[in-house]
């Protein structure tokens, strides 16, 4: 069985070419007791969209029923490579539990069982079996699929919430509402507290969430501006872009002792500070006369260029090796502008262009850099998108009201 | 407005002379009067110092917002002259206040950088206004990039409407 024209390459900044045709087919079988049809449709639609972003599949679109056990798959289901059959059903203390099996050439090949407590956050369970599917294929993980994307979303002048939600944005939970909070950013890996800036009091301040205790405290402000944009991996260090005179740098900010230290001196601006590494960072700076990305070695004076393409380049974020930065393809005031996210190596001199159009910001990538999340904003309408690098595909998940301020994964 | 009414004191003297002879005389020396000084009174109060009575609000609107060119933070001319009315206004009626400049971005990029556009923009300023002899200590700045439109069509009258400083007083 052919199931890739090319094996997806060591280099991602090369674009991966496969023929559609040569992945293997999957089919569904929905064999749900309990649940009413509209529901049963909603996470047959989920699960797709999962399966789809696996790009390893094939994934037919069309609903088909069949009982839990029966020995055969339904007629039209023959001919697929493989067949997903679950049970959803509700126990005695209004649980979602499910049951789910591959079936390939009439045996089963896995099985596995699920349950969350609410009907309601049944996409958590379609995003546990895709990657339990992608582990049982033994492909490389899709741990993100399970993280938590932290969001802020503008619902008026002044006005927004702070969402936290899955990553195909279908259960969101606002946890912030009301005030002007912006630029959410996960404290820690466990994702069990973040950071945001408000900017209701004197001068915007930084504060500091813990979702269990759900305490609420001020970690430091700053005239101006103020925005956590990078947390270190063991969460003791942030970079910060402050403008404590006025003037908008990056600091580094030490959460055990409280004490912040200025890292760039640029009469500019510089913002978008990333952790390459321990002691490397990336940042957008305007040294040149526009926004460009430059990396900085901690506790030196050592800046470089590291792109040099585009005249306008105002966002990043970098895992590795890999920088994905954002930029304006356009440059024109009376007319609408475009906005691509590209994708660089620092070991070579290719960029990967992984948007083709709208305007494409704020890509963050995942903690393993096997996907990049980015906001597509189009036509008054956000969406979170999720590029998949090695198999060259972008999958767009829309938003149902306000626009997407700042989001962390 | 206020009216002061003075009322005279009917006063009515009689005077009796030394003879006891002679008629009584009763002169009325003064007859009665009522006094309007009210008109006087409110020139005077309307006079004495008008933006003391003015609201905080009513001399917000009179600074007038700052708009910007496309990706740009420098001041032109038609810029300079609005910062040359405020600082005035911050010498004379609302010297008792301090002001917030509220450094705004139009909607093409959400990220920090944008951001920092509207704070250089709200920097502009805060260096003119100071320049012209406000204290700096008066000032703050915040940038809410294009968190805070006025505008939310797609047009390029709109995108302009949104590139600009605002000026808030501080109690």
């Amino acid at each position: 069985m052919l199931i890739f024209g090319l094996t997806f390459a060591g280099d991602a900044t090369i674009e991966v070419i496969k023929k559609v045709d040569s992945l293997p087919s999957i089919g569904l079988e929905d064999a749900s007791i309990n649940y009413g049809d509209t529901f049963k449709l909603k996470f047959f639609k989920a699960l797709v969209a999962d399966l789809n972003v696996l790009s390893l599949f094939n994934v037919d679109r069309l609903h088909r029923t069949n009982h839990y056990n029966a020995t055969d798959v339904v007629v039209d289901n023959k001919d697929m490579n493989y067949v997903l059959r679950y049970k959803m059903y509700e126990d005695n203390f209004g649980a979602l539990n499910m049951d789910m099996k591959i079936i390939k050439k009439g045996k089963n090949v896995f099985s596995k069982n699920y349950k969350v407590s609410r009907k309601n956050i049944y996409m958590f369970i379609s995003h546990a079996i895709a990657y339990d599917i992608n582990e049982f294929m033994e492909e490389p993980s899709v741990a993100w699929m399970k993280r938590t994307v932290i969001f802020s979303r503008i619902v008026g002048p002044k006005k927004s919430e702070i969402v936290i939600s899955d990553y195909t944005l279908s259960y969101q939970n606002v946890i912030i509402k009301g005030g002007f909070n912006v630029f959410p950013k996960w404290a820690n890996k466990e994702q069990n507290a973040f950071y945001y800036t408000s900017l209701d009091g004197a001068k915007p301040t930084l504060k500091h969430v813990d979702i269990k205790t759900r305490k609420v405290s001020s970690v430091i402000s700053s005239d101006g501006m103020m925005v956590c944009s990078d947390v270190s991996r063991d969460g003791k260090i942030l970079l910060l872009t402050m403008a404590i005179k006025g003037q908008p740098d990056i600091y580094t900010y030490n959460v055990a002792s409280k004490k912040y230290k200025r890292e760039t001196t640029y009469g500019g601006i510089d913002v978008n500070g990333q952790f390459m590494d321990k002691n490397h960072i990336v940042f957008i700076s305007s040294r040149l006369g526009y926004p460009n990305v430059f990396s900085k070695k901690l506790d030196t004076k050592e800046i470089e260029q590291m792109v040099y393409y585009g005249r306008s380049n105002s966002a990043c974020s970098s895992n590795g090796e890999y920088i994905v930065y954002k930029a304006r393809e356009t440059s024109n005031a009376f007319e609408r502008n475009t906005f691509n996210l590209h994708l660089i190596s620092l070991k070579t001199d290719f960029i990967r262009r992984l948007t083709v159009s709208g305007v494409n910001e704020f890509p963050r990538f995942s903690e393993d850099g096997d996907a990049i999340l980015f906001i597509k904003n189009y036509d008054n309408q956000s969406s979170i998108g999720i590029i998949r690098l090695n198999y060259n595909k972008n999958y767009l998940f829309p938003l149902k009201y306000g626009k997407v301020q700042s989001m962390d994964w | 407005m206020k009216s002061i009414v003075l009322s005279s004191v009917v006063v009515a003297l009689l005077v009796f002379s030394g003879c006891s002879s002679k008629e009584v005389i009763v002169q009325e020396i003064q007859a009665v009067e009522i006094e309007t000084i009210a008109a006087e009174e409110r020139i005077v109060n309307s006079g004495m110092n008008p933006l003391s009575h003015m609201s905080m609000s009513d001399i917000e609107s009179e600074l007038l917002t700052v708009y910007f060119d496309f990706d740009k933070f420098s001041i032109n001319s038609k810029a300079q002259r609005k910062i040359t009315k405020a600082a005035e206004l911050g010498k004379t009626g609302a010297a008792s206040y301090n002001v917030k400049l509220e450094g705004n971005c139009d909607e093409w990029g959400s990220d920090e950088y944008n951001f920092a556009l509207g704070l250089k923009r709200a920097r502009s300023i805060k260096k003119a206004l100071v320049a012209e002899g406000i204290e700096a200590s008066r000032i703050s700045m915040v940038s809410y990039g294009e968190s805070n439109p006025v505008c939310e069509d797609k047009t390029q009258e709109c995108y302009s409407k949104n590139r600009r400083v605002d000026f808030k007083l501080l109690p």
